[in-house]
């Protein structure tokens, strides 16, 4: 082979193999991120992560960017196949009867066939618009399975926190409609 | 020829794929190349609520008379490309069925031609390092002289 010829072999196997190890890096750097769950366990207080999604109800879609920093939010990350999140979302229902006016209730139905979830809101009596993230990618910028994960977000667009036990729900509430 | 070959190949990759498609499936049939959502596995071996929940789906989708590829897309468009098993035999899915064929074939064709190079500087190589003549001149008397 030419010596020209073999140099620009080399050169594009080499560039090959830089690109190969330039995506191992990125993916590695990528999967590093647990998402906003992890970023609360840490002590941080992350900007709510975007979304853009089509209503459930079919009424066009919920573009997260657009509502957060205007009002504060409840971000309620379910599916018609988990059985507690019946218990969860009618706890939510319950809380928008009291709060909202002032806080706005937003459901991800994640990882679900979009007519079983339909049958479910209504069957469950779950009144606050939902949005279909049928692959899960949203949900996974949020900290992935398991569900239901429930986040609070403040009128600034951070979140504060995710419910854990019983009683995070009135002690957010309180917290970000003041906020 | 080649060209006529490759194209032989190709066909064959995607033809069958595109009539599988066309007809209705079996229940079981679609469980081993769909996901669950959820868990990692295919449908048949995952009982999860979520994967009964495709499984109820893809059921009554067969029973409305949906071909293959009908039901596939409608879990396409409803849990992203994700939750098909193996990527489509069509558009960018056929990058992941050609991508490995091709690195093969290329491989292949490295380690052919540097075979080839190699058989052929041996084939050029001299029997053995070239002796001195005089050296060689008097090898040679002495191997006369013992010789007689």
């Amino acid at each position: 082979m030419a010596r020209p010829a073999r140099l620009a072999a080399q050169g594009l196997a080499l560039a090959v193999v830089l690109g190969l190890l330039a995506l191992l890096v990125w993916r590695v750097a990528h999967d590093s991120n647990k998402g906003v769950s992890q970023a609360l366990k840490d002590g941080q207080h992350p900007t709510a992560p975007a979304f853009d999604l089509r209503r459930l109800d079919g009424r066009g879609s919920i573009d997260l960017a657009a509502v957060r920093g205007k009002k504060p939010i409840v971000l309620d990350f379910w599916a018609s196949w988990c059985v507690p999140c019946i218990h969860e979302s009618k706890r939510l229902e319950a809380a928008r009867r009291r709060y909202g006016d002032r806080v706005d209730f937003i459901g991800v139905d994640t990882k679900d066939f979009s007519g079983d979830a339909r049958q479910w809101q209504h069957k469950h009596g779950i009144t606050y618009p939902s949005v279909h993230d049928g692959s899960g990618n949203v949900l996974a910028k949020w900290g992935g399975l398991p569900i239901p994960r429930i986040f609070f977000v403040a009128r600034s667009g951070k979140v504060v926190g995710e419910l854990v036990v019983e009683e995070d729900l009135p002690r957010y509430l309180q917290q970000i409609a003041s906020s | 020829m080649r060209r006529l070959a490759l194209l032989l190949m190709a066909a064959l990759l995607v033809v069958p794929s595109a009539r599988a498609d066309d007809r209705q499936p079996t229940l079981a049939e679609l469980e081993g190349e769909v996901m669950c959502p959820v868990c990692g596995t295919t449908l048949d071996q995952s009982s999860s609520p979520a994967a009964q929940q495709i499984k109820r789906l893809i059921a009554a989708r067969i029973a409305a008379g949906d071909t293959k590829g009908q039901i596939k897309a409608r879990l396409v468009s409803e849990y992203g490309q994700a939750i098909l098993a193996a990527p489509e035999h069509k558009g960018f899915g056929l990058l992941a069925w050609w991508l490995p064929i091709a690195g093969i074939v290329a491989a292949a064709a490295v380690v052919g031609a540097g075979a080839w190079r190699w058989s052929r500087a041996r084939e050029r190589e001299p029997d053995g390092p070239q002796l001195d003549p005089v050296l060689e001149r008097r090898i040679d008397d002495e191997l006369a002289h013992w010789d007689t």
